[in-house]
């Protein structure tokens, strides 16, 4: 006979592991996705409140993209005009056209966003510092999983909204359509984050292996990822040659021969789930297409909400026990050595160790000279042929301000990517022109390298000669100078820290926008006007052309050494007293 | 006989302003005492921003050579901010911050010179290894090479960081980052040590070694002052304690005295009655 001890205890045993059963069991819980969505609003909204909400670098952002689009409408309207056109066995074929255009067109743009939502997948579920909280409630990875998914979504549908409609409208600009093809082209808005999301859910798991073996090797991370722009650079030269061929008229039909359409057809019939869009959109096999669609969608999502559920727990406990297997010398303690000497020195590897400021500034800065060289293999040729004059010295003068604006932007985070150790470094005994003027130093140093480099590629490419290319040398070292110079300051006066564990500046900021949009703005500037200068001299007393060879020089110096002291009153003015009575930046 | 503080003049005859500076002149005794004057906080005020009330309300105490001072009140009462402003981490709207006779506000560089600190938020660099980041402290305070070793050694008996000083920092645990701050700040030895919250996420026999290090570090005549809520750590490690309550200093009491008069005080009990 039982008991009663033996009987509570077995009942108790028995509610105990139908409640653990239950409990094992990852169940899609909506009112707790309901509470991460509204945690995630309340800390988006906290960067539009009142004195966290920088306008002027918001509308500076705005403007960028809308410059963006426009260029891009202005260059696709007008390729797409071009390509529509194009015969095959001499009969044109508007419709055929259409889709490879827009198969193509939406198959760059969904590589771009899966590569986004790789990126935004590891970042939200494997790095971001709530993870680790929520690691320790009771909240399932399949919760947490479609939370973080739906923000990701919403700013994937803004990626889309932004291209598909661009590449859309350019196309409806040149080949009316009717109303079903906008109609879809808003269905393809928000579909087209779900696919890319599927998919980079898919290819996370994968790429957080990969980014977890390379992260601690710090040079070989340098050298892959340097490699992989570098690649991408190339790839982007081929657009630009294809440009230029656009821009010299006959030249792209010619490019566009029996032979690459025949190619283009059959690449396009692979370009999966594309070219089923693009199907969908113009009315051509639209079961198929739909279908399709479909079936990559709930195939992508099922699998990858069975991989992150398999693993994001474990990902998340190799994070929490800190199992991270770094790579590199050792050191003892090391002989004494000035206070710039051991700031420039941390600046390094602060930069050197952290993937994400790693690339942004050395493998940038590694691959402008290479940027420099294809966009002057385009420019070049281009403006002597369209103008029939010799422009090498603005034009490379121009590309080389251009890059290194774009270059130096990673200095427009020079205060606050220090995070909590501005204030540590604040309350140790070093001068505020100490902290500046090592940080201005070690960027302009890279900068110049970089600049050094980029003149080498244009004197022995034979662009322009090498006294030419050492004036270009100068005036890109002093722009660049008065560029960091700016961009520090800037950003100690609007400083905004991470409040992240590991200190990461993780989203590039109004800071970031407004330093790219006045670093573009002054090299079109100097560049830009001196190249419009020079063109307007030449295409209007061409007989005197030669003898304004120096206006170019004598504008483009002055320019810059006034844009260079300026920058420098900027950043030196009350700077100690700035300094010493900063509390912003959000920490404190 | 009298003497000025700021001159270093003395005066046979009792006048009470230096003729020099026109400052008010010290007794003999005074002088004393002041020359042995760490830390001078006088009329302390603080705010976060305008539209903030005050964070820190009239706060004015001194610190001597050779005192463990303790900062004790209730979340948000103003310790912290106190420290930070001592360390010259943040400006304030009114007051006066002497640290071994320097101004923090007018010859920060020499105040801050002679001071070592530990933040709340064991704030450093992540990507740097911990020796690398002592050897950064260890430059940033212009420590000779030659002292540098020996110090090492000894503080690595305190805190015992092991092999682990050559791993990455971002790779530490909590209380492993803390005791990396702690071997940073000192590798200087400085003459006034500050801590805010030096006990959390220390192991029980790091806390002790910690604890018996303090207690030797302010014997060889350096001042110490740290803010805790663990009150037997409080009652154990300190000379004074300085108990705040909504930003304004409710009382500066001595320690050792009243454990002297009393030895079975309970400083659970006061703090209680103190902070209501």
């Amino acid at each position: 006979m039982k008991t009663n001890t033996k009987i509570l205890r077995e009942r108790f045993e028995r509610v105990e592991g139908s409640r653990n059963k239950s409990g094992v069991r990852d169940r899609l819980d909506w009112s707790l996705v309901g509470a991460l969505l509204r945690k995630q609003r309340v800390e988006r909204r906290f960067g539009f409140t009142k004195g966290n909400f920088d306008a002027v670098g918001f509308i500076l952002r705005l403007a960028l993209v809308a410059v963006f689009v426009a260029v891009f409408v202005i260059f696709f309207g007008r390729f797409a005009a071009i390509y529509t056109t194009i015969k095959t066995n001499n009969v044109p074929d508007v419709t055929q056209r259409l889709y490879e255009l827009l198969a193509i067109a939406y198959m760059f743009v969904l590589v771009l966003m899966t590569v986004n939502s790789v990126t935004a997948v590891v970042r939200e579920l494997f790095l971001a510092d709530d993870i680790k909280i929520f690691s320790a409630m009771p909240v399932g990875a399949k919760t947490l999983f479609v939370a973080k998914v739906v923000s990701i979504y919403r700013s994937q549908l803004l990626f889309a909204l932004v291209t598909v409609l661009t590449v859309n409208i350019s196309v409806a600009l040149v080949v009316p359509q009717g109303v079903w093809f906008y109609i879809m082209t808003v269905l393809l808005c928000l579909v087209l984050p779900l696919v890319s999301i599927a998919i980079g859910s898919l290819l996370a798991l994968p790429f957080y292996v990969i980014r977890q073996f390379l992260q601690p090797r710090f040079a070989l991370l340098f050298i892959a990822v340097t490699l992989l722009a570098a690649v991408a650079f190339w790839l982007y030269s081929i657009v630009l040659t294809a440009v230029k061929e656009l821009l010299l008229g006959d030249d792209l039909r010619y490019f566009f021969n029996a032979q690459v359409m025949e190619t283009i057809r059959v690449t396009v019939t692979w370009l999966y789930p594309a070219n089923w869009m693009a199907c969908f959109l113009l009315r051509h096999e639209m079961v198929r297409s739909s279908i399709g669609i479909v079936l990559v969608l709930a195939v992508c999502t099922a699998v990858s909400m069975l991989v992150i559920r398999s693993i994001l727990t474990r990902a998340l406990q190799a994070r929490i026990s800190g199992d991270e297997n770094f790579i590199y010398a050792r050191q003892d303690v090391a002989p004494c050595s000035s206070i710039f000497a051991t700031l420039f020195k941390k600046e390094f590897v602060q930069i050197f160790r952290t993937p994400s400021y790693m690339f942004s500034y050395f493998s940038v800065a590694l691959l402008m000279p290479l940027m420099v060289y294809f966009c002057m293999e385009v420019g070049a040729s281009l403006l002597t042929k369209l103008i029939g004059i010799n422009c090498n010295l603005e034009l490379a003068l121009f590309l080389t301000l251009l890059f290194s604006a774009l270059t130096n932007v990673f200095c427009s985070t020079n205060i606050s990517r220090e995070g909590m150790m501005f204030y540590s470094v604040k309350a140790q005994p070093i001068t505020p022109k100490q902290i500046f003027m090592t940080k201005i130093l070690f960027c302009v140093l890279v900068s110049v390298a970089s600049q050094l480099i980029s003149a080498f590629v244009l004197g022995i490419a034979s662009y322009v000669a090498w006294p030419t290319a050492l004036f270009i040398f100068g005036i890109g070292s002093i722009f660049s100078f008065a560029q960091i110079c700016f961009a520090t300051r800037y950003d100690f006066n609007h400083a905004h820290f991470s409040t992240e564990d590991d200190g990461e500046i993780k989203e590039s900021g109004n800071t970031v926008s407004t330093i790219i949009v006045l670093g573009m703005v002054m090299a079109f500037l100097i560049g830009g006007a001196v190249l419009i200068v020079r063109m307007m001299i030449a295409l209007r007393l061409n007989e005197v052309a030669q003898s304004f060879d120096y206006l170019s020089y004598v504008l483009v110096s002055v320019i810059t050494v006034v844009v260079a002291v300026l920058s420098y009153l900027y950043l030196i003015t009350r700077l100690n007293q700035k300094y010493y009575e900063f509390s912003g930046g959000g920490l404190m | 006989m009298t003497y000025c503080n700021h001159c270093k003049a003395s005066f046979q005859d009792n006048r009470s302003l230096c003729p020099y500076c026109g400052r008010r002149t010290s007794t003999q005794a005074e002088f004393a005492r002041d020359q042995n004057e760490v830390v001078r906080i006088k009329g302390l005020y603080k705010k976060y921003s305008k539209k903030a009330n005050w964070a820190v309300t009239n706060v004015s105490f001194s610190c001597y050579a050779g005192e463990i001072v303790g900062l004790i009140g209730h979340n948000g009462a103003g310790k912290s901010t106190t420290l930070k402003c001592l360390e010259g981490m943040l400006p304030y709207e009114r007051g006066e911050i002497l640290i071994n006779g320097h101004d923090i506000k007018r010859e920060p560089i020499a105040a801050k010179a002679s001071m070592g600190f530990v933040t709340d938020n064991h704030a450093v660099f992540l990507k740097m290894t911990g020796m690398q980041y002592i050897n950064f402290m260890a430059d940033v305070y212009k420590v000779p090479t030659e002292l540098r070793l020996k110090r090492l050694q000894s503080l690595e008996n305190v805190f015992q960081l092991g092999n682990a000083i050559y791993n990455l920092v971002s790779s530490y645990s909590h209380g492993m980052r803390q005791k990396v701050c702690m071997m940073g700040s000192l590798i200087h030895h400085p003459k006034l040590w500050i801590l805010d919250e030096p006990m959390t996420g220390l192991d029980p026999r790091t806390m002790h070694a910690v604890q018996e290090f303090m207690h030797r570090y302010a014997a060889a005549g350096n001042t110490i002052i740290f803010s805790s809520h663990a009150l037997n750590t409080v009652a154990h490690l300190c000379d004074r304690v300085v108990l705040i309550r909504k930003g304004q200093q409710i009382n500066d009491i001595n320690v050792k005295q009243i454990l002297m008069t009393n030895p079975n005080f309970d400083f659970e009990e006061y703090f209680l009655r103190n902070e209501n």
